[in-house]
């Protein structure tokens, strides 16, 4: 009996890991572009999901096609994650078809991209939502004391990270603007996550500055970056339908929480009060949401690997946490849409002069509640 | 009344009566809905291991049925209309709902195959569902997000007229019990049903039978592996239920892994209600209760000296409550839980057997 348990579980771990296997690549269809040209071969591994999913891998893979096209290279090629176990595996496919520049996608990714970089200092990585933070001897830190100087361990190693107190600051000038009741919400998956904590307190920040009485309220859903956090609707709903429950008058839900949030969303379209999405655009990503999604706070990927990997080609890469922000219009809001009749002549133009003060400077996103 | 609540420990308790009483009754229904997949992933489980077989895959079964309902769902709005009938029920949602209770009851079929015909190691059955579920609808959502299918929507609650809801303590009650979705509604109806037939139908008596002893059942003419098939899929019709409550009810999309371990969560309940119909959807009651109860805490604390002590607390145990809760009543409340006794055994025909 006991034997026959063993010989099943390995069998079972033999479906898990065919389940989990990579996905592929598709044949690139070279580019046929005249003006300057490069033989850059460019490889992207995404996170788990889809090249086409509205979201970070969809937006980051246009980036690098765009790239390419920039610098003349041929087409990228790409490999889409269908297990976080493969990380490792699908960025070692593309070093070892000799790759030049190889673009990870997501926050996930930085530890595998990281013990990559290291043992290959001749290819060029690029990695998107990944702020480096490595020991002294250039490995992953697993406690994040960062003790060492990633630009100088890690030349080939863009961590590009964004500046979300930015379009957060923005959403809450939306939101305040637009709340009838002087008393609006943002739900994030938890505040151990500094982008969660830094969207957050840019958009109280950008409340406060169009209306200094407005109540926001900030409230997180778990207390660990976990499942509950950021991958339970249902649970992300009921937190949002609790809130409201406790406070009636608010009539701006802004959330922070991936696909918990996405049940947020759906709190506001039951509770008819705007939404606001977050990452990407979240009226095209989440349509069962969309009628009361007002714009979303976007970081803006495509232009972001796209720059990236022109860096790279004209030389001008530097290693390390590559922060980006409104100054290089990395970050944004999505279009309004539908909800284009909320947005006044006046509210956009506070709108257009916040832009302008977080460009020259002379507005601080992270005041008075302080970013991490 | 203000000098009671400065007493020292006394008035501390009752603050915090005071405050627990206000939270339920601010989100009483939202205590019921919450324990719709937990209550009905709990009574599939019943139906299961009252009958002898162990399931530990309901939280597969539950995340397969909600990608079900979902996809067919979404894929008749593509073609159907969708005028709203009662309970927000459009032609879409029906189908989906029954395609919902399909793969409940098409992976309980496996289930019942591995665990009752082929008589395999019935936690290795579950744990296949599990990972299997997670893997194929995980893939399958990625494959379909391609073509990005509309949402066909959500079914909606009952709603009581206003001069119903607003009579005092009655109201409330009506409101809590009754304004929800057919699924949670459903439930409600489920567990008295069971718990009725269990002890007063010959069902009940047999199926009762067929778990404790199952060689005395057979020695008095009941068919063992026939009942038993009959109710692991009927527990699959339960589990189908669960799983489109999370995407055609509650929610209205599916996310991979959206169940976050509710299936697991059912199984402790239905341990901590001693195996019976009311005892673990009572225990899934409880659950969703520190479930809010924790939220609540953390979303608005209580003022004064209730809310300095539950302040010097660390916010992670408020959220870890309902499994701390679950733990003290286990030990503490409920006693020993004695399981079926043929629960987990795969039944030998006596002709079969020597």
């Amino acid at each position: 009996m006991r034997k026959q348990r063993f010989g099943l579980l390995a069998s079972l771990s033999v479906a898990a890991l065919i389940l989990g296997a990579c996905q592929g690549t598709g044949p690139g269809t070279g580019s046929g572009s005249q003006g300057p040209t490069s033989d850059l071969k460019i490889g992207l591994v995404t996170d788990v999901g889809t090249l086409d999913d509205k979201n970070f891998n969809q937006f980051s893979w246009e980036g690098a096609k765009q790239g390419a096209q920039a610098i003349g290279a041929p087409e990228p090629q790409s490999v889409v994650t269908t297990a976080s176990a493969d990380y490792a595996k699908n960025i070692q496919s593309f070093v070892d078809q000799d790759y030049d520049i190889i673009v990870t996608v997501g926050f996930a990714l930085g530890n595998d991209t990281t013990k990559a970089a290291k043992a290959n200092p001749n290819i060029k990585f690029i990695g998107v939502d990944q702020g480096l933070c490595v020991t002294e001897s250039g490995d992953p830190d697993p406690d994040f004391g960062c003790k060492g100087d990633a630009a100088k361990l890690l030349p080939n190693y863009q961590g590009l990270v964004f500046k979300e107190q930015q379009p957060g600051y923005l959403a809450g000038i939306v939101a305040a603007s637009i709340s009838k009741s002087g008393h609006i919400a943002a739900i994030g998956g938890t505040k151990v996550v500094p982008a969660v904590a830094n969207y957050i307190a840019g958009y109280a920040n950008g409340a406060m500055s169009v209306n200094p009485d407005i109540k926001v309220e900030q409230q997180f859903v778990s207390e660990a970056p976990d499942n509950a956090a950021f991958n339970d609707p249902a649970g992300g709903k009921a937190f949002a339908e609790q809130l409201l429950a406790q406070n009636p008058d608010v009539d701006v839900l802004f959330q922070v929480a991936g696909k918990t949030g996405n049940g947020v969303l759906q709190a506001a379209c039951d509770a008819n009060i705007h939404a606001i999405g977050v990452d990407v655009d979240q009226h095209e990503s989440t349509p069962e949401s969309a009628k009361c999604i007002v714009t979303s706070a976007e970081k803006k990927l495509t232009k972001a690997v796209s720059d990236a990997i022109k860096r790279v080609a004209d030389g001008s890469d530097k290693g390390g946490t590559v922060p980006l922000d409104i100054t290089t219009d990395s970050i944004g809001l999505a279009p309004f849409y539908d909800a284009q009749s909320l947005i006044t002549p006046d509210i956009q133009s506070k709108i257009d002069a916040a832009i302008k003060g977080l460009k020259d400077g002379s507005i601080d996103p992270c005041s008075p509640t302080a970013c991490v | 009344m203000e000098a009671i609540l400065d007493l020292p420990v006394i008035g501390l308790i009752l603050q915090f009566i005071g405050y627990l009483v206000q939270v339920v009754v601010l989100n009483g229904g939202l205590i019921i809905t919450l324990s719709t997949p937990i209550g009905l992933g709990a009574l599939c489980g019943f139906m299961n291991e009252r009958s002898g077989v162990v399931n530990i895959g309901i939280e597969g079964m539950m995340l397969a049925s909600a990608f079900g309902a979902w996809y067919v769902a979404s894929i008749s709005a593509g073609f159907l209309p969708d005028a709203a009938g009662p309970l927000g029920f459009t032609l879409p949602l029906l189908i989906g709902l029954l395609a919902g209770l399909a793969t409940g009851v098409l992976v309980s079929l496996a289930h019942a195959w591995l665990s009752i015909t082929v008589r395999a190691d019935q936690i290795i059955s579950g744990t296949i569902i599990n990972i299997v579920a997670l893997g194929i609808t995980g893939y399958l959502a990625l494959l379909i997000s391609q073509s990005s299918p509309r949402s066909a929507g959500n079914l909606s609650a009952l709603n009581l007229p206003q001069p119903v809801t607003d009579i005092p303590v009655l109201g409330w009650l009506l409101a809590t019990f009754l304004e929800h979705g057919p699924i949670t509604l459903s439930m409600l109806v489920v567990v008295v049903v069971l718990q009725v037939l269990l002890y007063r139908s010959r069902w009940g008596l047999r199926t009762r039978a067929v778990g404790e002893h199952p060689r005395a059942a057979e020695t008095v003419g009941i068919d063992v592996i026939a009942l038993r098939y009959r109710n692991v899929l009927l527990g699959g019709l339960l589990a189908g239920l669960a799983g489109a409550w999370f995407t055609i009810e509650y929610g209205n999309s599916f996310q991979s892994g959206m169940t976050n371990g509710r299936g697991f969560i059912a199984l402790a309940a239905l341990i901590f209600g001693r195996w019976t119909p009311l005892g673990s959807v009572g225990a899934a009651l409880l659950f969703g209760l520190a479930d809010t109860f924790g939220r609540a805490i953390r979303q608005t604390p209580p003022a004064g000296d209730l809310g300095a002590v539950l302040g010097a607390i660390p916010p992670q145990v408020f959220a870890a409550l309902p499994y701390i809760v679950t733990i003290i009543v286990l030990a503490g409340v409920v006693g020993r839980s004695i399981p079926p006794a043929a629960d987990g055994q795969p039944y030998e025909r006596e002709a079969t057997a020597r």
